[in-house]
């Protein structure tokens, strides 16, 4: 043992062992993207399979149908008179046809302002009491009026009408059903379900008349096309890149695809061959909307309060009509009313990358923390290199010192107050974009965008002629500056990848250039090629760039994100503007920085 | 002259703009203040502003406030804080109350930087001890420690024990023993474990005493540790003789101090103690409770012993073990022992993990809240992720306190053995 311990000390002092980080560094990003290519393979992903005993899903025969059909008819025509009709009296309808069905019906307000605009409308529900239960737990059932595509809802509201009185007829009910129709997909649940918690800022929101119990678990109708459907489309990604249970997706899964016979598809994938390429775009898919941590449907907003919830669309063209739509419904909700505690048992982080084929979080994890870990190894690797000072001042060091330092190691005070310094002050700096593109109206948004953009472009070269014009910094310094800001990178990022991987995983992708920078005050031609690959990966650029691939206006993209802000309360602004962007603007101020010897700055400091 | 007044004006803006920072924080944020004092970190059964209102709100309305067993703190806290405008209604005082605690605690951080007890103690000169930081830079450190004003923003009662400590070792430092052992008895009413302080705390004092003119030699160590040993007893029974004329019952003492020995709340906090005491059967408990506390009062009289010749640092690296091994620690133990660190600035040379004790801490300082998230509100993680980072905590701040004895240690191992001076150490 002692043997081993001075070899191993023996190799703590090798030079060697210092040009080593960032071969390590780039070693854990490309394990990191391999290992990511990896999960769609057989042996890594893993079938799904329902954890919860009690949701038994498929296991009761559906008698949804027969004269139900007529009533849905019916229903259907009362909705399509309203299809004109302003948000209150929609609900005035509304409540006047539930009420007849002899259940309490409760209405609320609310008003969102956001980028100058203003988002207001009036949620209406309905409470089935359960015969058999305490009104203790509760599970709800949502349709918009409109998609989040703006599309009319009109067989959604329709069938939750049906399934109302449907429902009203059955004794066996345990847990309050819900019925909520909301005037929009996003705004509205939101406000209600922070009022049924309340966790509402009262003067944007009304507090609800009338509650029920805890809620266990959501469905959402996105029921919009007039003809028969082939297939469902679940989908389940909440605000932030939170995910409801597994259970609950292979419950409707189960239902809808084994019980019902119909196909089930995700993450719009509307023809899946569960073969190699089509799984990993299935994961993909669901790993960038994960990331982006928009609302993708009224379900979204029930998953921070801990309710599993989907939202179920049908889409192609097959045979399968209203009824069997309304069937999945209830043998959904006979699953969860079976529920004796909240969903816990299975997997609440994973990745789908088929109906049926999943990744859990021990399986990914390992990705994104290596992708961070490449940062913090470079981090101390040069906060050690900061403590040595190079070869050729190496000599001239070790006369001027006393004896009291060993030769063979010679070790330097470090210059920490200007590094500290300069990191924090691009922390704190980052605030200034944050607030901007979160409270500036929708109509100054792209042009304050555009200058934005090109203000970073110099901004990077103004720091840095500031920084050698008044400081000098040494390459120690530099050092330092990248150590400190490459440090905070992947402390960001690890502890995102718990919160929301793919988040995690995007950024620390579009940063791993960031590790290998650094000053080259003898090559321009090396410092420009930095400089420009910097920014392209900066995050305006690659705002723009992915606007261009999809097709999208930067406007609507920033509306939609000071929306979310505002609204739901998305977090990844924060994560580009204050983890990110930092991080970018020192890797760009060092690549352009010129350090100075620490003998020219004595000079300096001298005259 | 001119320096003087230089230092002055500094140190007077400095308390000036911590004051306004905290003041900013303060009224620009005004669901600030709520928020962390609900977190874990901060916020203890035993230190809890939420807890105080309650047991404020009892005792305002002639009920003993320490029916229902909400409130844990100390009994004379409530007429203090009865005294003060209500809380709901003008706020304001209650803030500055908090913000003068954290400067008078500045206040006296500068006084024992400023004294070099840390460089040049009675018994032992450091040859370092040139390489120091001055009063105002340690001050600032303290004052601008985010952990400090996370703390003050949260208002837990731990500040108040803080200010008791930092003026019973300034007193103790400038050689006026028996104001240093009353201030120890207030921080011992208040919160109980500084009364493990003691014994560094007397050696310190007896070092330092200033001999009234005419007496030469010192009174004998005895003597003096038995007379002030009479002035803490004296004032603590008079502390409790008051909160049993306030009170009416002696039902204090087990709802404060028995809280802590038995460690019968177990909300989640950053110590080390809740998750194993919610893991262990009852009748294994108390043999526990004895183990735990029995190791938490070992380190003082070993370190008494052995750093004799330091008693300051003594105390440091014990307030350093106590924020990571009491039952109730929160981020304000913390930055009361990140307070003190900075006096050892000229050991910080021989200290060796200083960037993965930053690192370490840094890192906890995120992935705890993330963590504790995941557990309570997100409902996908479990009380293992929040006790697992809590460990690492742990580790970081004893890696700390570690490193910090490693380094007085060498320190004065330099002294003895001027030849083995820059040679590396090795384990064998």
């Amino acid at each position: 043992m002692p043997r081993l311990l001075s070899g191993a000390l023996r190799l703590r002092r090798d030079p060697r062992i210092l040009k080593l980080p960032p071969y390590l560094s780039v070693l854990c990003i490309l394990v990191g993207v391999v290992w990511l290519f990896l999960l769609p393979l057989d042996e890594y992903s893993r079938r799904t399979y329902i954890s919860e005993n009690a949701l038994l899903p498929g296991q009761v025969h559906t008698y949804f149908g027969g004269s139900d059909q007529n009533v849905f008819r019916a229903y259907k025509h009362e909705v399509n008179a309203l299809v004109d009709k302003s948000n209150i009296e929609v609900n005035d309808k509304l409540e006047s046809i539930v009420k007849g069905l002899g259940l309490k019906v409760g209405r609320q307000n609310f008003t969102y302002h956001s980028a100058g605009n203003v988002y207001s409308g009036e949620n209406a529900y309905a409470i089935l009491k359960a015969p058999r239960g305490d009104a203790t737990e509760a599970i709800v059932l949502v349709a918009a009026w409109k998609n989040v595509k703006g599309e009319l809802n009109r067989n959604g509201v329709a069938l939750l009408l049906t399934l109302a009185r449907y429902f009203k007829r059955w004794s066996l009910w345990s847990k309050d059903i819900v019925f909520l129709v909301t005037p929009d997909s996003i705004a509205g649940p939101q406000a209600w379900v922070d009022a049924y918690h309340d966790a509402h800022d009262s003067a944007r929101v009304d507090s609800l008349p009338l509650k029920s119990g805890a809620l266990q678990g959501a469905i959402a109708i996105d029921y919009t096309q007039e003809s028969r459907f082939e297939s469902v489309h679940v989908v389940y990604d909440g605000v932030n890149g939170q995910l409801p249970n597994l259970d609950l997706i292979n419950s409707v899964v189960n239902i809808a695809g084994g019980q019902m016979g119909m196909g089930v598809a995700i993450q719009e994938m509307w023809r899946h061959n569960n073969q190699y390429p089509d799984r990993l775009r299935t994961m993909l898919r669901g790993m960038l909307k994960q990331g982006l941590g928009l609302a993708s449907g009224p379900h979204s907003s029930f998953i921070p309060y801990h309710v599993d919830a989907v939202t179920i669309q049908p889409f192609g063209e097959g045979w399968q009509d209203e009824m069997a739509m309304g069937r999945v419904v209830e043998g959904t909700f006979r699953s969860l009313n079976n529920l004796l505690e909240h969903l816990h048992q299975s997997f609440f982080f994973y990745l789908l990358m088929q109906r049926e084929r999943f990744v859990s979080i021990g399986t990914y994890l390992p990705s994104a923390m290596l992708v961070a870990a490449n940062f913090t190894i470079m981090a101390i690797a040069l906060w050690v290199k900061s403590g040595h000072q190079p070869s050729e001042e190496v000599s001239k060091a070790v006369e001027s010192k006393t004896a009291e330092e060993n030769p063979r190691n010679p070790a330097v005070e470090r210059d920490l107050f200007l590094p500290l310094g300069f990191v924090t002050g691009c922390q704190f700096l980052s605030v200034v974009p944050l607030y901007l593109f979160n409270h500036a109206p929708e109509t100054i948004l792209t042009p304050l965008f555009t200058v934005f953009a090109v203000l970073n472009m110099a901004l990077p070269h103004v720091l840095s002629h500031f920084l050698t014009r008044y400081y000098t910094p040494t390459a120690q310094q530099y050092q330092l500056i990248r150590s400190f800001s490459l440090l905070l990178l992947g402390m960001f990022l690890s502890s995102l990848a718990t919160l929301n991987f793919s988040l995690a995983l995007l950024v620390g992708l579009l940063t791993s250039p960031l590790t290998f920078m650094q000053p080259w005050p003898q090559s321009p031609v090396m410092r420009t090629a930095c400089a420009v690959l910097l920014n392209a990966v900066a995050p305006t650029a690659v705002l723009v760039a992915s606007a261009a691939y999809w097709q999208l206006e930067i406007g609507a993209i920033l509306r939609e994100a000071a929306f979310a802000w505002d609204v739901y309360d998305m977090y990844s602004p924060v994560v580009v503007w204050c983890v990110w962007w930092p991080a970018w603007l020192a890797g760009s101020v060092t690549v352009l920085g010129k350090p100075a010897g620490r003998r020219s700055r004595l000079k300096a400091k001298a005259t | 002259m001119d320096d003087g007044k230089v230092t002055l004006g500094r140190t007077a803006g400095l308390y000036i703009g911590a004051a306004v920072l905290r003041l900013s924080l303060f009224t620009l944020f005004p669901g600030l203040p709520d928020l962390l004092t609900g977190r874990v970190e901060i916020s203890t059964p035993v230190t809890s502003f939420k807890r105080l209102q309650e047991g404020l709100f009892l005792y305002n309305h002639n009920v003993s406030p320490y029916d229902g067993g909400v409130y844990h703190q100390a009994p004379l806290f409530l007429p203090l804080f009865s005294l003060l405008p209500s809380f709901a209604t003008l706020p304001i005082f209650t803030f500055i109350l908090y913000i003068a605690v954290d400067l008078l605690s500045a206040n006296a951080l500068f006084k024992i930087a400023n004294s070099g007890e840390a460089g040049s103690s009675a018994l032992f000169t450091s040859p370092r001890r040139d390489k120091r930081w001055s009063g105002p830079v340690v001050a600032a450190v303290f004052l601008f420690n985010p952990f400090t004003i996370a703390t003050c923003i949260g208002r837990p009662t731990s500040v108040f024990t803080t200010c008791a400590i930092l003026h019973a070792i300034a007193k103790a430092v400038a050689g006026a023993p028996f104001t240093a052992m009353v201030a120890l008895s207030f921080a011992a009413y208040l919160s109980m474990y500084p009364l493990l302080l003691l014994p560094p705390l007397l050696l310190l004092a007896y070092d330092r005493q200033r001999l009234p003119k005419g007496i030469t030699a010192k009174p004998s160590g005895l003597t003096f540790a038995a007379s002030h040993l009479l002035v803490v007893v004296g004032v603590l029974s008079a502390l409790f003789g008051m909160s049993y004329l306030m009170t009416g019952s002696w039902e204090f003492l087990p709802s404060t101090y028995g809280i802590q020995l038995t460690l019968s709340d177990l909300t989640p906090n950053v110590g080390l103690w809740w998750y194993f005491f919610i893991e262990m059967f009852d009748s294994f408990r108390s043999f526990f409770l004895a183990v735990f506390w029995l190791h938490l009062s070992a380190y003082v009289g070993g370190l008494t012993v052995r750093i004799r010749r330091q008693p300051l640092a003594v105390i440091t690296l014990l307030l350093g073990i106590f924020t990571i091994f009491k039952p109730y620690p929160s981020i304000s133990d913390s930055s009361l022992f990140l307070a003190l660190v900075p006096l050892y600035r000229h050991v910080f040379p021989l200290m060796r993990y200083t960037f993965l004790v930053a690192a370490i801490i840094l890192y906890t300082v995120f992935l705890g809240p993330a963590f504790y998230h995941l557990w309570i509100y997100a409902g996908s993680g479990n009380a293992n992720f929040f006790y697992a980072i809590t460990l690492v905590w742990g580790l970081g701040l004893s890696l700390l306190v570690c490193d910090l004895t490693f380094a007085v240690l060498r320190d004065e191992w330099e002294v003895e053995r001027p030849e083995m001076v820059g040679k590396e150490i090795r384990q064998i």
